[in-house]
């Protein structure tokens, strides 16, 4: 029965799919854009379409203390928007909550 | 029986340490009023990564057990070739058919006792390869696992497996990889609103990649626009400093310069069909990477003028 275990089990599967979704994506990209001045804006981008983005949003500006809303757009889906660089506080939170795994987020920027 | 053993102690320990009563907790005094719907759902997304860690893990461990036992097994065999419980009489009577199994394998160059013991079963032959590979390398030294029923430590293996590559090829893996030696961006602010990366151009042909493909990266990163002017400098729409330049440079070199497996920036950028691949020359590997893309923008100008542009 252990060998039946080993045969079913490819090692590599999680290597090949993680590789493709980098590819095509199925990572939720946090990204930051600068705006006037030295004021600047978070973005979520690939959250599951299964989550409530606007209790996210209305949790995370409690906790974090900024602005935020969820932008529909026609190619990304749903949105989060929230002001200033909430990086950091949004891949914790997100992780922390159990909605995204740590490696299925891809932050950008500076 | 011993597999057994091993599996449902960490089956159970796994479990505990990461049933997500904390994680609901948390979300209950963040979210309030919103967690009875989102609840179920998130239970089960993150029940099933928790099976797949732990299959991983199981997997790790039997894998090692079984060679262990096959180890033992073989030290066994070779002192009393005879009385092996293992071996199914029916096994003796095709020796022809294993010696056609055994030439396809060649290039592995197994030890004869290992031969004697493979079975016909494919399964069971994919199985045995792998411990035989492991073998092969648990013959070099390390006596002290041998007659032992514990655990290897993850340290003593990474320890192992990197005895082993140094002493396969001596060199390669020194420890002091060549550095990447690269004159840091000058970046300079114009008036209030835009950056300029004046050596943009001169880091490319350090890099031997395209303009193209790092100023497409460079503005996704950043998420805004700019262009490269007459003096070949790179200007950036915003403020940047050095510091954040360079912190997207890295990240450039690490994805689409130095090579995913052995880290050598001797490295080809290709395009085929819609996707890049990294050639590296000096191990050969080539891996696909992570296409360029700017993703959502969101919108930051005034929009009254965006709406009289489009009018
Ligand atoms: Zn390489």
């Amino acid at each position: 029965m252990s060998i039946q275990n080993l045969n079913t089990f490819d090692p590599f599967a999680d290597a090949i799919k993680s590789s493709e979704d980098d590819v095509q994506d199925g990572l939720v990209h946090v990204r930051i854009q600068q705006r006037n001045g030295r004021k600047t804006l978070t973005t979520v981008q690939g959250l599951s379409s299964e989550y409530d983005l606007k209790k996210i949003v209305r949790a995370c500006k409690k906790e974090f203390a900024c602005n935020g809303t969820v932008v529909e757009h026609p190619e990304y889906g749903e949105v989060l928007q929230l002001q200033g660089d909430q990086r950091e506080n949004i891949c914790q939170w997100l992780t922390k909550s159990g909605l995204v795994k740590p490696e299925q987020l891809k932050v950008h920027g500076f | 029986m011993d597999d057994d053993m091993i599996f449902d102690p960490s089956l159970k320990k796994k479990k505990k340490k990461k049933t997500g009563f904390d994680m609901d907790a948390a979300l209950a005094s963040e979210q309030g009023e919103s967690t009875s719907v989102e609840a179920p759902v998130e239970s089960g997304d993150v029940d099933v990564p928790e099976d797949e860690n732990l299959d991983l893990d199981n997997f790790g461990k039997k894998k090692k057990k079984k060679k262990k036992t096959f180890f033992n097994l073989e030290e066994l065999e070779s002192a009393l070739p005879e009385t092996t419980e293992e071996k199914p009489p029916a096994e003796e009577p095709e020796p022809q058919e294993e010696d056609l199994v055994d030439d396809l394998d060649l290039e592995i160059d197994f030890s004869k006792t290992k031969k004697k013991r493979r079975k016909k079963n494919l399964d069971e032959l994919v199985a045995e390869e792998e411990n035989n590979e492991n073998q092969e390398n648990a013959e070099d030294l390390h006596g002290d696992w041998v007659s032992t029923d514990r655990d290897y430590t993850y340290d003593e293996l990474l320890e192992r497996v990197f005895d082993i590559m140094r002493e396969k090829n001596p060199g390669m893996v020194s420890g002091k990889k060549q550095k990447f030696i690269m004159r840091p961006p000058q970046v300079v602010r114009i008036g209030t609103k835009k950056t300029s990366f004046a050596n943009f151009t001169e880091i490319c042909k350090t890099l031997h990649r395209q303009p193209k493909h790092l100023l497409d990266f460079l503005l996704a990163e950043l998420g805004t626009s700019g262009s490269v002017d007459g003096n070949s400098q790179l200007i950036i729409k915003g403020r940047f400093q050095q510091k954040q330049i360079e912190n997207v440079l890295r990240r450039y070199i690490k994805e689409y310069v130095t090579c995913h497996t052995c880290r050598s920036p001797d490295t080809i950028l290709q395009k085929d069909t819609r996707l890049f691949f990294l050639q590296c020359e000096t191990c050969g590997s080539r891996c696909s990477v992570a296409s360029i893309k700017s993703g959502f923008q969101a919108v930051t100008g005034k929009r009254a003028a965006i709406r009289a542009k489009i009018a």
